[in-house]
């Protein structure tokens, strides 16, 4: 085993407007040691180190004290925080993930493919241009929005409600969480308000649907309280949008990279589930994973004391020559996992949901958008801990 | 009942841990160890454990 003296770390300043998590001096550090340090703790690099440490006992999510860190602690953005699944460890955890698993089996969501084929296609009919588009608004954005819709039984013409309030919730992930609070507690009640809606027409009518099955949930005798339910339900539609946004537009920028793996998506559709996991590998939108120990513990001859906060740089896990080689972008090859969905006890709940949609928009739009270049005025998210395009007008040859 | 559990597919993520705690259990290093003949009366759970594998490597085998 090799161990790195602490001195000999790489060190990143993380918050460096500057600073790319994608970038050489990244790679390069990868190249010397398992992990970096940085002005939020340390950063693991490398895949197997990021694969284990995902994972570890001593390592809880790291999320939970995010809004009390910037003064937030209590009122309803506060409480519905501490309630997500996601900020929960242990026992209080695993029941809301027994509760909540059930309903996002693949077998279920597996009813909805037509669905998203359905909405595909009709996006890319609507294109305002017939060789051009700007990818984010008319396609990743109504397309993330309606698979939400769609999932939840809501009115797809609603999808708009769901981009404006999860974008504005959004805004508690930056510093100024503050100022925007009373913005981020509104965005959240009117979400509420669809939540306690769409439960209370299925305790009316029992359907066969997604949110029938929440309501229905239950284990032994236990089951998801009033509360449980819609603040489960607003966690989904802000935890499911973005994500699958941002991925989309990812995917794109990959693939303009890779012409040739586009043309072969587009004859063989059936590569779609693989083009998602090579995307996600290579170009994750989530590019931490974060962790906090819990407990002091060493690993790997490095001590982390309790407290440590742990970024696990996935593109850079993603990446690595040590499993992956020269890694060129394929989507036809063979691969280990990537930890573009997180991993461990909190690997996203939505994953089966978020590769189906994805892998049956991908192969459409390589089919019908030939030879895609991105043209001026793409802007981009800070390639930092979440990425993607804010807006990306693409150039295409049109086909059918 | 019997359960195969694909070693080299997978990931130690502990769903099934979560899902079926009485037949999975992931050990002090965060690596599963489970039963491979748990009785009838954990058909149920167990399913469910092979439902949510994140990388779908548990077989149930009648
Ligand atoms: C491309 C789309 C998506 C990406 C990249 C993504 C990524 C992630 C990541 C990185 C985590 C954290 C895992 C960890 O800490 O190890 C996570 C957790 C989670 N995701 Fe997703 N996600 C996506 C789509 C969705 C969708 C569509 C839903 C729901 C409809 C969803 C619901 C959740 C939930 C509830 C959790 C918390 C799970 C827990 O803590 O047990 N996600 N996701
Ligand atoms: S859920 Fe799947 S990947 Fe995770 S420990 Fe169980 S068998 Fe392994």
């Amino acid at each position: 085993m090799t161990v790195t003296a602490p001195e000999a770390a790489p060190y990143f300043d993380i918050t460096d407007p500057d600073f790319s998590i994608t970038s050489a001096a990244v790679h390069e550090a990868r190249e010397r040691s398992w992990y970096a340090r940085t002005n939020y703790g340390l950063a693991v690099l490398r895949y197997e180190e990021v694969s284990r440490l995902l994972k570890h006992p001593k390592l809880r999510q790291g999320s939970a004290a995010w809004p009390a860190h910037n003064g937030v602690t209590e009122g309803p953005f506060a409480k519905w925080w501490a309630s997500w699944v996601l900020n929960k460890e242990g026992e209080e955890h695993h029941r809301l993930r027994r509760l909540m698993n059930p309903a996002f089996s693949h077998k279920l969501i597996a009813g909805l493919v037509p669905r998203f084929q359905a909405l595909a296609a009709e996006l890319i009919n609507g294109f305002r241009e017939p060789g051009r588009c700007e990818f984010v608004s008319e396609f990743a954005e109504p397309y993330a929005a309606r698979v939400i819709a769609i999932m939840l039984g809501m009115p797809e013409s609603e999808w708009r409600v769901i981009a404006r309030e999860s974008a504005t919730i959004g805004l508690a992930m930056g510093v100024t969480i503050r100022q925007d609070l009373p913005k981020i507690e509104a965005a959240l009640a009117a979400l509420y308000a669809y939540a306690d809606e769409l439960i209370a027409e299925r305790r009316r009518e029992e359907r066969d649907d997604f949110v029938s099955a929440l309501v229905r949930a239950q284990r032994d005798s236990d089951r998801l309280s009033a509360d449980e339910l819609r603040d489960g339900l607003v966690l989904l539609i802000f935890g499911g949008f973005d994500t699958t946004r941002n991925q989309l537009g990812l995917a794109m920028q990959s693939f303009v990279r890779h012409p040739d793996q586009w043309r072969l998506l587009a004859e063989r559709p059936e590569l779609g589930g693989r083009a998602v996991e090579e995307v996600m590998r290579v170009n994750p939108t989530t590019r931490w994973v974060t962790r906090e120990a819990h407990e002091d513990f060493t690993y790997q001859g490095l001590d982390i004391p309790a407290g440590t906060t742990v970024h696990l740089f996935t593109e850079s896990a993603g990446t690595d020559p040590r499993v992956f080689g020269d890694g060129a972008f394929d989507i036809t090859a063979e691969r280990k996992p990537h930890f573009g969905f997180g991993g461990g006890a909190h690997h996203c709940l939505g994953h089966f949901v978020a590769r189906s949609d994805m892998s049956e928009a991908l192969p459409l739009l390589a089919r019908r958008m030939r030879d895609p270049r991105i043209e001026d005025g793409a802007e981009w998210l800070p390639d930092s801990g979440n990425t993607g395009p804010i807006r990306l007008p693409i150039a295409f040859t049109p086909a059918t | 009942m019997k359960v195969i559990v694909d070693m080299a597919k997978c990931q130690d993520h502990g769903q099934c841990a979560i899902a079926a705690p009485e037949v999975f259990e992931m050990n002090e290093e965060g690596r599963l160890v489970y039963d491979g003949e748990p009785g009838e009366e954990r058909r149920l759970e167990v399913e469910e454990a092979a439902d949510v594998c994140p990388v779908q490597a548990i077989l149930i085998k009648d």
